[in-house]
């Protein structure tokens, strides 16, 4: 026989040598172990669950630590009450079992949301000077200044050393866009990697920042050029799943510069894998010293906002004179750069607004959504974390009232127990700490199965909400415990407050002769109680239709321009400038009708630049893209004034094509205007002050090439052969494809195309790695949190939803218990079932169209305001309300169908046999 | 007062304890009345009795040595004590008592009925 113990729970072992003495632990440990070797031939869960059983019943009949043997009266006073509660929760399974369900729905959905909001306003809570650290933050100059903008040029941080001492250290981190990156010494240099989280820091990066560092020192790594620090997952990419840290110091990669040419870098440190909770976000990082041919020449300007510039401010700093003193900095720095790249002062540039420069606490850089982006990492949406907190609040609130509800709502059956205690001389307070004690025993229960819920529910959950959250580490925190204890007690005493109040000041006569029925009992509140908890589901209801509304009308939305069937190639700037090769190449593939090079893809066009109509002053801020004239074909735009590029005209790539908006910001009229006074003909010119111009040639109808979120900024579309301006987007470029459906019908074919481009790519350049996207998708991705949020909140609406129904449930079980007699006389008299339901439910119903109509005017006024957010925002329909009115009136009726039918269906002699 | 207190788990305890005479430990205790009594026993609640009978000084206990099977751990072995032997006999004289003093047609349950 086996003499091994490793099925047993050892949990269960440790308990019970906890809580059994001594003399007797031995022998029973030897009784529940022969016991388990012989039903394990029966099936080891079966023998685990018995063995888990017989452990329990030990343990209550053999502890040593007995509270109750005492001769302490108020100990014997709590255990009378235990005994109550449970005999009074076994004597009423029902009202029992729908307390439970009801606060454990409802104390788990809170606890997520406890835990999500918890860990989204907790980030960069590792570093350890973390209090010390602010990043500034400017205007956003290149659009609406009103708003800020997480980048600043590389001159602030030499501002900020030389004219505030009170900074002990400013860190710049400059973002470096795409990098191809490879290990392999060989002449195609294949196996290269994409890195987009790849920055370059400056060499007190690590001063200021506390990464945590497995090799390599955290002070020297970036004093050099061509140093490197990589996170460990970076390092198993580039050298094998099975290297360790050490080996990897002082190894080099290849850098594929910008012209082509490869640089070597050498890795100095490695890095563990970065916190999930980290507003920066990278995979490598490079010194700034690697850069010095550009910071040389371009470190002076305040325009090239590609830096996120951070201080550690010294101890003791009074953070708002800082701020302050700072603003007196971009007038005193900045003008060179107006008057040198622009040809304005500072005033003409910042167009009276002021270039303020911000100070942001590294706490809430990642949750406070302004500025709305990082260059460097994720940004949390305070929005969402505000309405997930209110909704959490809500349906605690809504499982709290469903337990009072019950509570009272079963008063009469315990009224001839109060009365009994009281008559035998119990105390009001007495009777207080009973019913409180009750409900802080259902809390109680109801929080570890919750907790239990959670801990189950959590991985889908984050999968939900794109979410790494762990229940561990906060349950090796004894904080965490005293905050649970705190929340039950509360909770408890809260639901069980007013049951108590209210059961405990009958009056002992009255309720033994059986008066309680007939007078006030607590009806009103309750009902108040039931049209609160229903204005609250429908209002959730409500709000969950309009989410849906709004998501549905946005990925619906015509965006200007047939989107779908569009692939589009990445890092095509890596084949040079001159693509025309790739390009026939492409155009001979029977799967595409067309071929088209821009560099800049919607959604993501976000470069732009200052330009002014001829003989107008005026600076205008336009978007730009530079495109092939197929491209704006492949886009299927329509063109409303003039025409696209014409490839046999070879002045036409120093002609622009605009949009609608463009036309409208540069003055120049309207659709309805162009007839009289087109725009067709006109000439812009950049702001900066050359003499170049450049001749409109068509104007498109409004397209979306930002997000379906925003409004339509102003756009020109620079011919890609334009080479008297500078604007090349992010210096990516693209090639996009429209498909033909006839060639490409099911995925299978997709497949097999994205195969073969991949070979063919490797063939002209291994090195380059093979990138590809649909344009549709990127679409849909620009409101994916949006639709992540969609779906939480209908899972956290149907939670409310369905803890009212079980507080409805629950009162109409009650109700009809209640009126057993007077539905028996109804039906002698001579009523229908038919007529019975009606009156027994017509109760409830006109309940829940109170609720309605105090949910409506609500919901309409939230979901305007969430509304205000889109630029594109669906219409707020009536249909919306009555749908969702029909709905819960729909759940409400088939709730308490059960119970009025049944109630109708009772022979009334039996109902009126007993008196 | 009553001298002797024994209840009927507990009763049924003794005497299966009696029945097993050398080889009463807790698992042969609780088995041997799930199968002559058809009733399921909880190792709690048999294991509580035979520490009350034991505190009654009903029966008394010593370890045996440590058996393999039982994962090293040792049984404890049940005996009747002479106070317990007499609490039994105490309690079936009072039954028989009792019985005998039921005048027959009280159990003729046709007369009950009718």
């Amino acid at each position: 026989m086996s003499t091994k113990n490793n099925n047993r729970p050892s949990i269960i072992h440790w308990m019970l040598s906890k809580i059994i003495h001594k003399s007797q632990l031995e022998e029973f440990l030897g009784d529940l172990e022969e016991m388990y070797e012989e039903r394990a031939s029966n099936g080891r869960a079966h023998a685990n669950l018995m063995y888990l059983v017989d452990a329990c019943h030990l343990m209550l009949g053999f502890s040593s630590i007995r509270p109750f043997k005492t001769q302490n009266n108020t100990l014997i006073m709590f255990r009378s009450m235990f005994k109550m509660t449970w005999r009074n929760a076994l004597r009423q399974k029902q009202f029992t079992i729908l307390n439970v369900i009801g606060l454990t729905l409802g104390i788990s959905t809170c606890a997520i949301i406890g835990l999500y909001v918890h860990d989204e306003l907790t980030y960069d809570a590792f570093h350890s000077n973390g209090d010390r650290i602010y990043r500034v933050n400017q205007p956003n100059i290149w659009g609406d200044w009103s708003s800020l903008s997480s980048t600043t040029g590389p001159n602030v941080a030499v501002a900020l050393r030389e004219d505030a001492p009170e900074f002990e250290q400013v860190t710049r981190l400059l973002g470096l866009g795409a990098q191809t990156v490879t290990t392999s010494l060989n002449e195609t240099h294949s196996n290269a990697f994409k890195e987009t989280r790849f920055y370059a820091a400056e060499e007190n990066f690590f001063q200021v920042f506390s990464f945590d560092f497995l090799v390599g020192d955290p002070g020297t790594v970036f004093l050099e050029p061509m140093n490197m620090v990589v996170t460990l997952e970076t390092a198993k990419r580039y050298f094998g799943r099975d290297i360790h840290p050490e080996e990897v110091l002082e190894r080099t990669v290849e850098l594929k510069d910008y012209d082509g040419t490869w640089k070597t870098y050498t890795v100095k440190g490695v890095l563990a894998d970065l916190p999930t909770k980290s507003h920066l976000q990278f995979d490598v990082l490079v010194s700034l010293k690697s850069q010095s041919e550009m910071m040389e020449a371009h470190g002076w300007k305040w325009i090239w906002t590609a830096f996120s510039t951070y201080g550690l401010v010294k101890e003791g700093t009074n953070i708002d004179h800082l701020q302050e003193k700072l603003q007196a900095l971009p007038p005193k720095w900045a003008p060179p750069t107006t008057e040198r790249i622009f040809n304005q002062s500072f005033e003409e540039f910042t167009k009276g607004y002021p270039w303020k420069l911000d100070l942001q606490p590294l706490r809430e850089i990642y949750i406070s959504g302004s500025p709305s982006v990082h260059l460097f990492g994720p940004t949390g949406n305070p929005q969402f974390v505000k309405i997930f907190g209110s909704i959490g609040i809500l349906v605690l609130l809504l499982s709290a009232i469903n337990f009072m509800n019950l509570s009272t709502a079963r008063s009469a059956n315990r009224a001839k127990e109060v009365g009994i205690r009281k008559v035998l001389g119990s105390e009001r307070k007495a009777l207080l700490y009973q019913f409180v004690l009750e409900s802080v025993l259902f809390v109680f229960v109801s929080t570890l199965l919750a907790f239990t819920i959670v801990h189950l529910s959590l991985d889908e959950f984050n999968a939900l909400a794109d979410k790494n959250i762990s229940l561990l580490p906060h349950i090796s925190n004894p904080a965490f415990y005293g905050i649970v204890l705190v929340f039950i007690l509360l909770l408890g005493i809260i639901a069980g407050s007013y049951p108590a109040f209210y059961l405990s000041a009958f009056k002992p006569i009255e309720t033994l002769k059986g008066k309680l029925s007939t007078g006030f009992n607590g009806k009103g509140i309750r009902n108040g109680l039931v049209v609160f908890q229903f204005t609250i589901s429908i209002a959730l209801i409500i709000c969950t239709f309009f989410v849906q509304k709004q998501l549905a009308y946005t990925s619906a939305l015509d965006v200007g321009f047939a989107k779908n069937n569009i692939l589009q190639l990445h890092n095509i700037e890596q084949f040079g400038f001159n693509t025309e090769a790739l390009k026939t190449k492409l155009e001979s593939n029977p799967a595409f009708t067309k071929v088209g090079k821009s560099y800049g893809l919607p959604p993501n066009i976000w470069s732009g630049d200052r330009y002014k109509a001829k003989g107008d002053e005026n600076v205008v801020q336009l978007s730009n893209v530079r495109t092939e004239e197929d491209y704006l074909d492949l886009l299927d735009l329509a063109f409303i004034a003039g025409r696209n590029f014409d490839p046999s005209r070879p002045n036409d790539k120093y002609k622009v094509v605009i949009n609608e908006e463009a036309a409208k910001t540069l003055g120049w009229g309207n659709r309805s205007t162009f007839e009289v006074d087109s725009p067709v003909g006109k000439i812009l010119k950049l702001a900066s002050g050359d003499e170049d111009e450049f001749e409109v040639i068509g104007v498109v109808k409004d397209f979306n090439f930002t997000s379906v979120k925003r409004k339509i900024s102003p756009l020109v579309i620079i011919h890609h052969h334009n080479d008297k301006v500078w604007d090349y987007g992010g210096g990516l470029s693209f090639y996009s494809m429209r498909l033909n459906p006839e060639a490409i019908n099911n995925s299978q074919d997709l497949q097999f195309l994205l195969e073969n481009l991949e070979e063919e790519l490797a063939e002209l350049d291994a090195s380059i790695p093979f990138e590809y996207s649909f344009l549709d998708q990127e679409f849909e991705n620009t409101f994916r949190s949006e639709q992540r949020m969609g779906t939480v909140l209908n899972l956290f609406a149907f939670m409310a939803v369905v803890i009212a129904c079980l507080g409805l449930f629950g009162l109409a079980a009650f109700t009809a218990e209640q009126r057993t007699k007077e539905l028996g006389i109804r039906k002698v008299l001579g009523a229908t079932v038919s007529e019975i339901v009606w009156v027994f439910s017509s109760e409830f119903t006109k309940l829940i169209l109170i609720s309605i109509l105090l949910a409506s005017p609500l919901t309409y006024y939230l979901v305007d305001k969430w509304l205000e957010g889109f630029a594109y925002r669906t219409s707020i329909d009536l249909w919306v309300f009555g749908a969702a009115a029909f709905t819960a009136l729909t759940i409400a009726v088939v709730t308490i169908g059960y119970q009025s039918v049944s109630a109708a269906n009772k022979n009334p002699v039996l109902s009126l046999k007993d008196e | 007062m009553k001298k002797f207190q024994l209840g009927e788990f507990e009763e049924v305890v003794m005497l299966t304890v009696g029945i097993l005479y050398e080889n009463a430990y807790g698992v042969s205790i609780k088995k041997e009345i799930e199968t002559r009594l058809s009733r399921k026993v909880s190792v709690g609640a048999l294991q509580s009795a035979l520490k009350r009978l034991e505190d009654k000084g009903y029966l008394r206990s010593h370890d045996s040595d440590a058996t393999p099977e039982r994962a090293g751990r040792p049984k404890r072995f049940f005996k009747i004590t002479a106070l317990g032997k007499e609490a039994m006999q105490h309690s079936k004289e009072t039954r028989n008592q009792l019985w005998d003093s039921i005048p027959d047609v009280a159990l003729d349950v046709k007369f009950i009925i009718a």
